[in-house]
């Protein structure tokens, strides 16, 4: 037999013409496994129209306005509107830019927090930014930046360029480290602890805020101290990766208050894979 | 009458022209729609939030190339479900040991915020949807979730109508399969699952 399969999804809809409906009729009369078919597409489309919508969480779409706008910068049309991004006014702050990666912190690397790994990490990082030529993403040391405001934008724009700098590292990375024991910015670079050496108050408090600083998935790759919406606050960016050893796939922003501890804002952009 | 809204195909060319706040209105207007198609397409919150940023930098990106040839919604639900594609062809290539055994429960969908008696169907066809094989998903879910015409979840698949009306009646079958509601159907002389049917449907 022969069965009118391109004509069912329409007759389920309904919108078939009445001669074709009506030959689908007569079919169904004497086809069990047709009659079947159209009882449980029917009930398949009446279950999905039921899905109802959800809101989309926040900071899904903001980074890509965020983006957006730095094209016009970039063609140097309004350059000067665009000045928000790094914020205006005021006194100082601890801004930490960090990324890290909540709740997936230690898995192997469960070290007590404080200072355990201060010696070796101080002295490597007194080579400053950039430790070596190989895929290590880029990092400067804490940046005191004591007359920067930051607000909310401000802190996604600076997700959205440390994505574009570990991005960039990552590729200069590949390129000069080929084969098989190319280093990635995960495993290579100083962990995140190691650069937190010179920095022990930001470190304690973003541990105090709750947030992991030791993962071998997430990298520091920049510490500031200014303020975030006129608190004085450590921000931290931190590149985080899916799998300790692997590229990194996002980098992810901490404002925490450098008073009290508390988170007072995060940020996260996904890192352009090339 | 409310002042008419401006078509998504201005809004670009203002975006284009210098006017950055037509690129926020397009991202407002039509992001609950991305977003909750990517979340149907991949059946995770984590993942549907990576394809609706990943599909609107692909858009702001390929901007300038947007002739208007085709209407704005056709190409941003193209690059929502191509974006999608990509997603989860990721997602099966990555062991799930790189991910993290921690990633695992996270197949079964997140706990819906208000335990309403909707939302728990709505579990259960997201979970569901998933055991459906992709190409014949993203038809039903722009067709019977969002309402699309056929032509039009043909223009953006780029596919032939007639391949949109047999996946579309495979997918809702397999879906309901998969959902629990087929039954046995007596064997008259037609079988009632070999014939035909084992393209995209699943055993009950």
């Amino acid at each position: 037999m022969t069965h009118p399969d391109d004509l069912l999804a329409d007759y389920v809809d309904g919108t078939l013409d009445e001669r074709a409906r009506a030959d689908v009729d007569a079919h169904l009369q004497g086809c069990a496994r047709c009659r079947e078919e159209v009882r449980l597409a029917g009930a398949a489309k009446a279950s999905m129209a039921e899905l109802e919508d959800v809101p989309v969480p926040f900071g899904v779409t903001g980074p890509v306005v965020v983006e957006a706008g730095k094209r016009f910068e970039q063609r140097g049309k309004t350059w000067d509107r665009f000045r928000w991004a790094a914020g205006l006014a005021a006194a100082a702050a601890l801004v930490l830019v960090v990324a890290l990666n909540l709740g997936r912190g230690d898995e192997r690397n469960a070290a007590s927090p404080a200072g355990a790994s201060a010696g070796t990490g101080a002295a490597a990082e007194a080579g400053g930014g950039a430790a070596d030529a190989s895929a290590t993403v880029p990092f400067q040391g804490i940046e005191r930046q004591p007359n920067v405001n930051y607000d909310a934008d401000g802190i996604q724009a600076v997700a959205n360029d440390a994505s574009k700098a570990v991005a960039s590292a990552e590729k200069a990375g590949a390129q000069t480290g080929s084969g098989a024991g190319a280093p990635s910015p995960a495993s290579s670079a100083l962990s995140a602890s190691e650069r937190f050496a010179d920095a022990p108050r930001p470190r304690l408090c973003i541990e105090q805020s709750g947030l992991p600083t030791d993962s071998p998935r997430d990298v520091l790759v920049r510490l500031i101290e200014a303020k975030f919406e006129n608190q004085p606050a450590f921000i931290a960016v931190f590149a985080e990766s899916p799998g300790a050893g692997q590229p990194a796939d996002h980098v992810v922003v901490w404002a925490v208050s450098s008073k009290d501890c508390r988170i007072l804002t995060t940020a996260s952009f996904r890192i352009p894979q090339t | 009458m409310p002042e008419r809204p401006a078509r998504d195909e201005d809004l670009v060319r203002r975006y284009l022209s210098g006017d950055r706040a037509a690129f926020a209105a397009l991202v407002e207007r039509h992001e609950r729609r991305v977003y909750n198609l990517a979340l149907r397409m991949t059946g995770r919150e984590e993942d549907a939030r990576d394809a609706t940023q990943d599909a609107f930098l692909t858009v702001l990106r390929k901007l300038s190339s947007f002739r208007g040839e085709a209407a704005f919604t056709t190409w941003l639900h193209r690059v929502t479900v191509n974006t999608c594609y990509d997603l989860l062809r990721k997602r099966q290539r990555s062991p799930l040991l790189e991910r993290g055994d921690d990633d695992l429960p996270a197949l079964e969908p997140p706990p819906a915020p208000d335990p309403a008696d909707a939302s728990s169907l709505s579990l259960d066809v997201r979970q569901a949807l998933m055991q459906v094989p992709e190409d014949f998903r993203a038809v039903m879910i722009l067709h019977d979730v969002h309402d699309l015409r056929q032509e039009e979840v043909a223009a953006i698949l780029g596919v032939p109508v007639g391949t949109v009306k047999s996946r579309l009646h495979r997918g809702r079958v397999a879906l309901a399969r998969a959902m629990g509601l087929s039954r046995r159907v007596p064997t008259n002389g037609e079988p009632a699952d070999a014939s035909g049917s084992s393209e995209g449907t699943v055993s009950p």
